[in-house]
C-alpha cells in the first residue's frame, strides 16, 4: 500500500480480514484431510469389532480359542481359530528363518563392507525386490519353487508352507535390511573410530560395536518383517493352500488367516450368516496380532534406541 | 576389547610373540570369513530377483503343437510385414476362397467382425515352416502339446518329426500386441488383458486424484499447521500404525463400508476408495519428509515479506518439496497397481469380458486377473499369467525407475 492513499486503509483492512478468513477455511480443510486417517482407524476397529461381537454371540470364545478344527464353510461347522493361527505362524517362522539372517547380513555388508558407490548401486535393487507385487511372488512360489522342493524332498504337498515361507523370506528381506541398514548408518562415526583406535578389527567393530549399538533398530526390523509376514495374503493363498490343518509339518497343505479371508470373501456366503461373520472374527484376530507386533516394534525403538549427542 | 595389543612380557620372549602372531592371523581369518559371509545374502537376493524375472521371461514363450481346423499354412514375414488384412487375404486364399470373395469379406463390416472374432492373426517366432511367420489360429484349433521354451529347443526336431498332416509346431510369444487388445476368455489362447488394463488405469487415476490432495493436505497440516501437541502426536502414531495394517484388512473395511454400507456394490468406486485409504500413509510419510527438508530460511523469508501461512505453504514450501512428494506419490501408485488381496474383497471379478461403463460397473484389474489365471491351474494359462505378470512388473519397474531418477537429482542438487 502506498502511504499517500488514505482511503486504501479500510480496503487493506477488509482484505486482511478476508485473508484471515480464507486462512481459517484452509486450516479447517487441512484438518479435515488429516482427520480422514483417524476416521479410517476408527472405521477399521468398529467394523471388525461389531461383526466379531455378533460372531461371539453364536460361537463361544472358549470354542474359538480351544477347538482344533476350523470348518465354517462345511455342513458340520467348527470354529477353532488355532489351525489358522498355527498355519500363519508356520509360514511366518519359515519366512523369518530365511529373511532375517539374509536381511541382517545384507545390511551389515551394505553398511560396513560395501563402498558407498556399490551401496548406491545395490540398494535400489533391494527396494525393487520389496516393490514386486505379491501376486508375482505367489506365482513364483507355486510354479517355480514348489516343483523344485517337491523334487528334492519327498512327501511335500502341491500346496505347502515351505515354498510359501521360502519365497516370503525373500519378500521380507528388504524390510529387514533397509530398517537395519538405517539404524547401522545412524551409529556415530566416533564410536567406530574409537573402536578402530583401540586396535579392533573390522569384524570386531561390526559384531561388538555396530550391531549392539543398532540393536533396537534391528529388533524393530525383525518385528516389522514378522508383521508383514503375518499379514501377507497372495503368496500363502496361492502356494500354501486353503485347507486349515492343525499341524507343525511344513510339508502339509495348510491355510493361513489371510488365505481364509480370501476364500470366505470370494465364495458366496450370505451376508450376515455365521460363516460370513467368521471372516470378521479372523480379520479381527489378524488385526490384533499385527497391531500388537507393530506397537511393540515402536516401543522398542522408543525405549531402547541409543541417544547420541 | 580382546583386541588390545599385548606386550611381549612375563612369559619370556618368543612364545608370546608367536602366540600374538597366531592370534593376529586367526583374527584375520575370522574377519575375512565373515566379510565373505556377509556378501552371500546380497548375492542371494540379487540371484533370487534374477531367477524370478528370468522365469517370467521364459514363461512368456512356449512351443505348441496345434491341430489346425483350417489351413495349416503359415506366411512369411516378408509377405505381410504388418500383419492385419494382408495375412487374412493369404489365409483365405490358402483355404481356397477366391479373390473376389476375399475382398467382399474384408469390405463387409459384419463378415469382417465375425472373422476377427473367430480367428486370431498371430506373429510366431518360429514354425515348422520356418522362423518369423504369421499364423492364423482358430478358436477350434486343438492343442496337442505344450512344451516350455528351454526344453523345447532340445525337443524341436523330435516334435517336428512327429507332426501329423494338419498339425503345426509354433513358438508362441504370449505377450504380443494382441494380448492387450483381447478381453477375458475361458480359452487361454484368446485370453487378453484389455479389460484389466482399462480397470487398472481408471482405478489408479482415481486413487491419484484422491490420494494427492488428502495425503499432501495431511502432511502439510502435520508439519506446518498443528503445534507439536498431543493431537499431533496422536495423528502421527495413528498414521504409523495404519502403514502397518495388512492390506487385506483394508479389503475388509472396503467390503463393509464402501461395498455394503454405502451401497457402491462391487464397483470401480469401491476399489478406488479402498486403495486410496491403503496408500494414504505412503503419501503422508513421504510428504512429511519432503516438507521437513525444506529449509526454514525459505519460510522465514516468505513470512518476512508478509505472506500468510497458506501463501507460504502454497508458493514456497510445496514447490520446494515437490520432488519428494512426487516420489511418495509414484511409490503409492506402484503399491496400488500391484495390490491384489483387498480388491478380491471389494469385488474385482475374475472374469469380466466387457469394458467398465461407469463408476458403479463391475471391473477387474491386472493383479486380480493374474490371480485368476494362475488359479486356472493349466499349462496354457500359466503362460497367459506370465504375460500379465511381465506387463505388471514392467510398469512397477518403470515407476521405481522414475523414483530413482528423482532421488538422484535431489541428491545432486543438495550436494
Amino acid at each position: 500500500m502506498t502511504p499517500a492513499s488514505g482511503r486504501a486503509a479500510p480496503h487493506a483492512l477488509s482484505r486482511r480480514a478476508n485473508r484471515s478468513r480464507s486462512e481459517a477455511i484452509i486450516g479447517a480443510l487441512l484438518f479435515a484431510t488429516a482427520a480422514i486417517t483417524v476416521v479410517t482407524t476408527v472405521a477399521v476397529v468398529f467394523v471388525l469389532a461389531e461383526e466379531t461381537f455378533q460372531f461371539f454371540r453364536e460361537v463361544s470364545i472358549v470354542e474359538f480359542l480351544t477347538e482344533r478344527r476350523w470348518t465354517p464353510l462345511f455342513a458340520e461347522a467348527h470354529y477353532g481359530i488355532s489351525p489358522l493361527v498355527l498355519g500363519t505362524l508356520l509360514v511366518a517362522t519359515i519366512a523369518l528363518a530365511v529373511g532375517v539372517p539374509l536381511g541382517l547380513g545384507a545390511a551389515i555388508f551394505l553398511s560396513e563392507y560395501a563402498s558407498p558407490g556399490l551401496r548406491r548401486q545395490l540398494v535400489p535393487w533391494l527396494e525393487l525386490l520389496a516393490g514386486i507385487p505379491t501376486v508375482v511372488f505367489g506365482y513364483f512360489a507355486l510354479l517355480t519353487v514348489t516343483p523344485v522342493i517337491r523334487a528334492l524332498i519327498p512327501g511335500v504337498n502341491l500346496f505347502n508352507p515351505l515354498s510359501a515361507g521360502l519365497v516370503m523370506g525373500f519378500m521380507i528381506l528388504p524390510t529387514v535390511s533397509s530398517v537395519s541398514l538405517d539404524s547401522m548408518q545412524a551409529v556415530p562415526r566416533s564410536l567406530r573410530e574409537a573402536a578402530y583406535g583401540l586396535g579392533a578389527s573390522r569384524f570386531e567393530v561390526v559384531t561388538r560395536v555396530i550391531v549392539p549399538a543398532a540393536l533396537s533398530g534391528i529388533i524393530a526390523a525383525v518385528l516389522l518383517a514378522l508383521s508383514r509376514a503375518v499379514g501377507e495374503t497372495m503368496i500363502v493363498t496361492l502356494a500354501a493352500g486353503q485347507r486349515p490343518a492343525f499341524t507343525f509339518d511344513p510339508r502339509e497343505t495348510i491355510a493361513t488367516m489371510t488365505a481364509f479371508i480370501v476364500q470366505a470373501a470370494t465364495g458366496d456366503q450370505p451376508q450376515g450368516s455365521l460363516s460370513a461373520r467368521a471372516l470378521y472374527a479372523v480379520g479381527a484376530t489378524l488385526f490384533t496380532i499385527t497391531l500388537s507386533v507393530n506397537l511393540i516394534a515402536q516401543a522398542v525403538v522408543r525405549r531402547f534406541s541409543e541417544q547420541y549427542e | 576389547m580382546s583386541a588390545a595389543p599385548q606386550a611381549p612380557e612375563a612369559r619370556g620372549g618368543w612364545t608370546v610373540g608367536e602366540e600374538a602372531k597366531r592370534g593376529r592371523a586367526r583374527r584375520r581369518h575370522v574377519g575375512r570369513a565373515f566379510a565373505a559371509i556377509t556378501i552371500v545374502p546380497v548375492v542371494l537376493a540379487v540371484a533370487f530377483l534374477a531367477t524370478l524375472l528370468g522365469g517370467i521371461v521364459t514363461d512368456l514363450f512356449s512351443w505348441q503343437v496345434v491341430a489346425s481346423r483350417n489351413s495349416a499354412e503359415s506366411f512369411a514375414w516378408r509377405q505381410a510385414p504388418f500383419g492385419g488384412d494382408a495375412v487374412v487375404r493369404l489365409e483365405l486364399a490358402a483355404q481356397g476362397v477366391d479373390a473376389a470373395e476375399i475382398e467382399s469379406t474384408l469390405d463387409d463390416p459384419e463378415q469382417r467382425r465375425r472373422f476377427f472374432a473367430r480367428n486370431r492373426v498371430e506373429f510366431m517366432l518360429y514354425t515348422d515352416q520356418g522362423p518369423f511367420r504369421w499364423v492364423v489360429t482358430n478358436m477350434r484349433d486343438r492343442s496337442i502339446e505344450l512344451v516350455d521354451l528351454i526344453p523345447g529347443f532340445a525337443q524341436r526336431s523330435d516334435l517336428e518329426a512327429a507332426l501329423e498332416p494338419g498339425q503345426r509346431l509354433l513358438l508362441n510369444p504370449w505377450l504380443d500386441g494382441g494380448f492387450f487388445q483381447r478381453v477375458a476368455s475361458r480359452n487361454a489362447v484368446s485370453a487378453g488383458l484389455k479389460t484389466a488394463l482399462v480397470g487398472t488405469l481408471i482405478v489408479i487415476l482415481g486413487v491419484v486424484a484422491l490420494a494427492i490432495p488428502i495425503g499432501v493436505g495431511t502432511a502439510v497440516y502435520l508439519e506446518e499447521y498443528v503445534a507439536k501437541t498431543r493431537l499431533a502426536r496422536l495423528l502421527e502414531v495413528n498414521i504409523a500404525n495404519l502403514a502397518g495394517v495388512p492390506s487385506i484388512v483394508y479389503g475388509i473395511l472396503g467390503l463393509s463400508v464402501f461395498v455394503r454400507l454405502m451401497q457402491f456394490g462391487p464397483s470401480l468406486l469401491a476399489a478406488i476408495f479402498t486403495l486410496t485409504l491403503l496408500v494414504l500413509p505412503v503419501v503422508v510419510i513421504a510428504g512429511r519428509e519432503a516438507i521437513k527438508s525444506v529449509p526454514s530460511s525459505l519460510r522465514e523469508a516468505s513470512y518476512g515479506l508478509g505472506a500468510t501461512r497458506w501463501q507460504t505453504v502454497w508458493r514456497v514450501v510445496l514447490p520446494s518439496a515437490a520432488p519428494g512428494i512426487a516420489t511418495g506419490v509414484v511409490l503409492a501408485v506402484a503399491r496400488a497397481i500391484g495390490e491384489t488381496a483387498p480388491l478380491l474383497l471389494v469385488g474385482a471379478a475374475a472374469f469380466v469380458p466387457y469394458m467398465p461403463e461407469g463408476p458403479f460397473s463391475p471391473y477387474t484389474v491386472i493383479p486380480v486377473q493374474i490371480y485368476s489365471w494362475i488359479s486356472e491351474n493349466s499349462a496354457e494359462f500359466r503362460h497367459v499369467a506370465a504375460a500379465g505378470i511381465a506387463t505388471l512388473v514392467s510398469v512397477v519397474g518403470a515407476l521405481y525407475g522414475v523414483v530413482f531418477v528423482i532421488r538422484r537429482r535431489l541428491e545432486r542438487t543438495r550436494a
